[in-house]
């Protein structure tokens, strides 16, 4: 799911990358800081990245050196809001097929970052706005889900994907117990249908097969083991 | 005779019935918060429009013999009612003898009842004399048909409907703080008056016909002056015309000057007037949110959502967002939401208030909170903090919810690289737009649901996952409860599903309660 190859370049580390860039190298991905503040890449020094560069983004000559390949993701949490718009087009126009995300921090740059190419905005009031939406209507739910991926939480979601020769292939998902692991199959991610979510609640027995992904929800422990128990039965598979 | 009166002081100063009793119909009469004060204020407009009109009515056709009847003894009968138990519930007489006598036990002292119930009694009286009192008295005599004058009292029935006339009260409310002004105005009008008739009659009483009485003169003067000029008395002579000349200039200077001070002290009231109005209308929600601050979370808020959060009233400080916000065509009261007094204003007691806190400020927001949950504990607050360090505090100050948009636009972002598919589908589950969500069910002590076992609910038949179990706060959440484990009144079920299954599943199971 994670190719080694795909980097992260990260454009900027204040507010928003620190916290972003760290969420990410735990996550595995290899990660490129770029800044143009030597205060902040001194930071991220100290925080342990690697990879940092001190750039003037402004200047097309200086980011074209940065060795940038089609399939890396290019993230754009400058704190400055102009800077951010203008980086964003710049690595548009240079970088046609790379993925860029970009964080606003108002309404009016959302539209403006949308305009200048990124491929998706994250809206910081967009966001927190359908958050304070989703706590009116199901309070429980969300104050139990919030930040879904986020480790201060009990129950959270998760990504598996079955390996060749996991005792889960061949197993039809309404029938297979997935509570007797403590864990409950959300839904699944169908290579054959083109990487589509498909919920478990649609009402399709599905076969599942290796290479595919399932998603579970459950609480941390529980899940780390239900997919160590996915992963070591490679050659065992009768356990059921 | 004072051994009686203190037995039944003490009894009624005991008694948890009478007391209950009394504070409800207080509440009924003049709390306007009590959700049963509207049906009885209806049903007394009620009694005041039939039995005006019906005297109305009456003074040319004769009417049968029973309506006389109902506007004798129904209405005028209730109104008497009304009117006692106002004056019943204005003071507690009881309460002061019990204390009388237990101060006069622990002094020593002679115990002096006269003292204390001249001082309970002067209470009712002095209610007894203000205005809408006396106005609830007259209101009761034009029952009696005998004496026919007594039907001029019909007029205090009708006055009687200022007491609803929420309108009226601001306008006397608004004049009053120009008494100053007015009273001014009304005092050099009397001397205008008064000047001018009194020369007219001393000039013209013996030329002019229609002038008989210094009655006749001052009554043309104030027909003059306010230019309404009925014609059927004038002046004759040249002096008497120049007379009218001079007032008549006087009065249009006077008319323009008291229109202008109305106008003026409206002006200056009509935000306040606005903002009253406000809050009554959000108090007689049974569900209502306060947003403080009109910023950019705010707009958002609202533009997610158009149209679809209706009772709601935004509270800001700055003049210029609230004009803003008005602009935009949102209900926003300026005032300071870390006041007490403002949040409670708010029905805390009656309506579900949840509050937003929106503001950029942690100490404000914070602030804010610990305010909305000193008014009430019951306010649900939601505040917006700016860093997970500031959790904690806001934690401490009572938040019920905490919102921390960097961090969960952080997350978004992160998840959004690492997890590209489940993303979109956890988020499409999480914002309910997608062709699954996830949705409370909330149990209630008559649904079918409550008492029973979960291996005995079938959720997968309806298509849905179930999650778990939410008791309540101080509970864990229940994570695939087990098979023996029985639904209670009160707890919330987390299913996750299609928007028909879920709501087929309520249809079920909730049955009525729906």
């Amino acid at each position: 799911m994670i190719s080694s190859s795909s980097r992260v370049f990260l454009f900027g580390y204040g507010n928003h990358g620190k916290p972003i860039g760290k969420g990410l190298s735990e996550d595995g991905f290899y990660i490129v800081i770029v800044e143009s503040d030597e205060k902040n890449r001194q930071q991220a020094v100290e925080d342990g990245f690697e990879d940092t560069y001190l750039v003037d983004v402004t200047n097309d000559e200086h980011l074209m050196k940065l060795d940038i390949k089609p399939e890396d993701q290019l993230v754009c949490v400058m704190d400055d809001e102009h800077l951010n718009v203008f980086l964003t087009l710049s690595l548009r126009s240079l970088f046609e097929s790379c993925t860029i995300l970009s964080i606003s921090d108002s309404i009016h740059t959302t539209q403006k970052l949308k305009m200048a190419g990124a491929d998706k905005v994250i809206d910081l009031y967009e966001v927190s706005a359908n958050r304070i939406h989703s706590i009116l209507k199901r309070p429980v739910t969300t104050k139990l889900l919030e930040g879904f991926v986020g480790d201060q939480h009990e129950i959270s979601f998760r990504e598996i994907m079955i390996p060749e020769g996991s005792f889960l292939r061949g197993v039809m998902s309404d029938e297979y117990n997935f509570e007797q692991h403590g864990v409950l199959l959300v839904g699944m991610i169908d290579q054959e249908l083109g990487n589509s979510f498909v919920f478990a609640t649609t009402g399709i027995n599905h076969k599942l097969d290796s290479g595919d992904t399932i998603v579970c929800i459950g609480r941390e422990e529980e899940l780390n083991a239900f997919e160590n128990l996915i992963i070591q039965t490679e050659e065992g598979g009768d356990r059921s | 005779m004072k051994r009686l009166i203190l037995k039944i002081a003490l009894a009624l100063s005991r008694s948890e019935s009478y007391k209950t009793a009394k504070s409800f119909v207080r509440n009924i009469l003049n709390n306007p918060l009590n959700p049963y004060k509207k049906y009885v204020d209806l049903s007394i407009i009620f009694f005041i429009i039939t039995s005006v009109f019906i005297l109305v009515y009456e003074v040319k056709h004769p009417v049968p013999e029973w309506i006389e009847y109902y506007d004798i003894y129904v209405v005028s009968a209730i109104f008497l009612i009304e009117y006692l138990l106002r004056v019943w519930v204005h003071a507690d007489i009881s309460p002061m003898v019990a204390e009388e006598y237990r101060q006069s036990e622990f002094l020593g002292r002679e115990f002096r009842i006269k003292k204390v119930l001249k001082k309970g009694l002067r209470q009712k009286v002095d209610y007894m004399l203000t205005p809408s009192a006396i106005i609830d008295l007259l209101a009761i005599f034009p029952a009696y048909r005998p004496l026919r004058i007594l039907r001029i009292f019909v007029l205090f029935r009708v006055f009687k409907l200022l007491r609803y006339a929420k309108s009226i009260n601001q306008f006397t409310h608004v004049l009053s703080s120009k008494r100053f002004e007015l009273l001014t105005l009304l005092f050099l009008l009397v001397f205008v008056v008064m000047t001018a008739g009194i020369a007219l009659y001393v000039i013209e009483e013996q030329v002019n016909p229609y002038i008989e009485s210094p009655f006749d003169a001052i009554y043309w003067a104030l027909v003059t002056i306010s230019t309404v000029g009925y014609g059927d008395i004038f002046p004759v002579t040249d002096v008497g015309r120049t007379i009218s000349m001079v007032i008549i200039i006087s009065g249009i200077a006077m008319i323009s000057f008291a229109t202008s001070v109305i106008v003026s002290a409206f002006s200056e009231k009509l935000v306040e007037l606005k903002e009253v109005r406000i809050i009554e209308k959000i108090n007689k929600n049974k569900e209502f949110l306060i947003i403080c601050g009109y910023g950019q979370m705010t707009k958002m808020f609202f533009a997610q959502n158009e149209g679809q959060i209706q009772n709601y009233v935004i509270l800001e400080n700055n003049p210029l967002k609230v004009h803003q916000a008005q602009k935009d065509g949102f209900d926003v009261i300026q005032e300071d939401a870390s006041r007490y007094e403002t949040l409670s204003k708010f029905n805390a007691i009656h309506a579900k208030i949840t509050l937003l806190c929106l503001t950029r400020n942690d100490v404000e927001n914070i602030y804010i909170t610990l305010n909305a949950k000193s008014v009430s504990s019951k306010i649900d607050v939601i505040a917006r903090a700016s860093s997970r360090e500031m959790v904690k505090k806001f934690e401490r100050a009572g938040a019920d919810h905490i919102l921390l948009p960097s961090e969960v636009a952080d997350t978004m972002i992160r998840t959004a690289i690492s997890h590209p598919t489940m993303y979109k589908a956890v988020h499409a589950i999480l914002a309910g737009k997608g062709i699954a969500r996830i949705d409370e069910i909330h149990v209630l002590e008559h649904d079918m649901i409550c008492k029973k076992r979960v291996d005995q609910i079938d959720f997968k038949a309806f298509k849905l996952l179930f999650i778990g179990i939410y008791r309540g706060k101080g509970y864990p959440f229940m994570f695939i409860p087990s098979a023996y484990e029985i639904f209670q009144d009160g707890d919330v079920l987390l299913v996750m599903g299609q928007e028909m299954s879920i709501d087929y599943f309520k249809d079920i199971y909730q049955g009525s309660s729906r």
